[in-house]
């Protein structure tokens, strides 16, 4: 009795780490917060231009929209 | 980004810059720029290095997920949208109007 106790508890420890191995990857989740201080950096636009957040610090709202590629909807 | 670009207006009314960003290179954002009529800047984060830092890449597609971050004037992120959230741009509007009449 013991021992049927004992592999229906081992196979309900099995059956979650069976199904999440079905599961896909899940999507990567953001690191930086809300309230935090966004990271700045500088990167070049189409135009060869260098733009750093720090640029627009104490004048502008920033909308930083990442897009997954470019020729794509979004 | 075509949506951000038809609510540009709106955008730069309420005191707001926007910058997207991929892992695109500057040649691939700039035909890009030019087939949909985009003015403001695409930034090429090529090799990933902003995108890991944001918490947002994909190793499964080797890019960044779709994300919106509104980052107020003193440089703190004010709000974020994920997805099909940020392909709409009408909650970063909402957000970047409220944040004109703090200011």
């Amino acid at each position: 009795m013991k021992q049927a106790f004992l592999v229906a508890l081992l196979a309900a420890n099995l059956i979650p780490a069976l199904s999440a191995a079905d599961q896909p990857a899940a999507p990567p989740q953001p690191t930086v917060k809300v309230g935090d201080v966004a990271p700045n950096f500088t990167l070049q636009d189409q135009n060869g231009n260098n733009v750093s957040l720090e640029q627009f610090k104490g004048k502008k709202n920033i909308a930083l929209a990442f897009y997954v590629f470019a020729f794509t909807g979004g | 980004m075509q949506a951000f670009q038809q609510n540009l207006s709106k955008l730069e009314a309420a005191d707001t810059q926007v910058l997207g960003v991929s892992m695109d290179s500057p040649f691939s954002n700039k035909a890009w720029a030019q087939q949909i009529g985009v003015t403001f800047p695409l930034l090429s984060d090529w090799g990933g290095d902003v995108t890991k830092e944001y918490g947002l890449y994909n190793p499964k597609y080797k890019a960044a997920r779709r994300a919106t971050f509104v980052i107020d004037k003193d440089g703190k992120v004010a709000e974020i949208t994920l997805d099909k959230d940020a392909v709409d741009p009408t909650k970063t509007i909402d957000a970047c109007q409220a944040r004109k009449l703090k200011h």
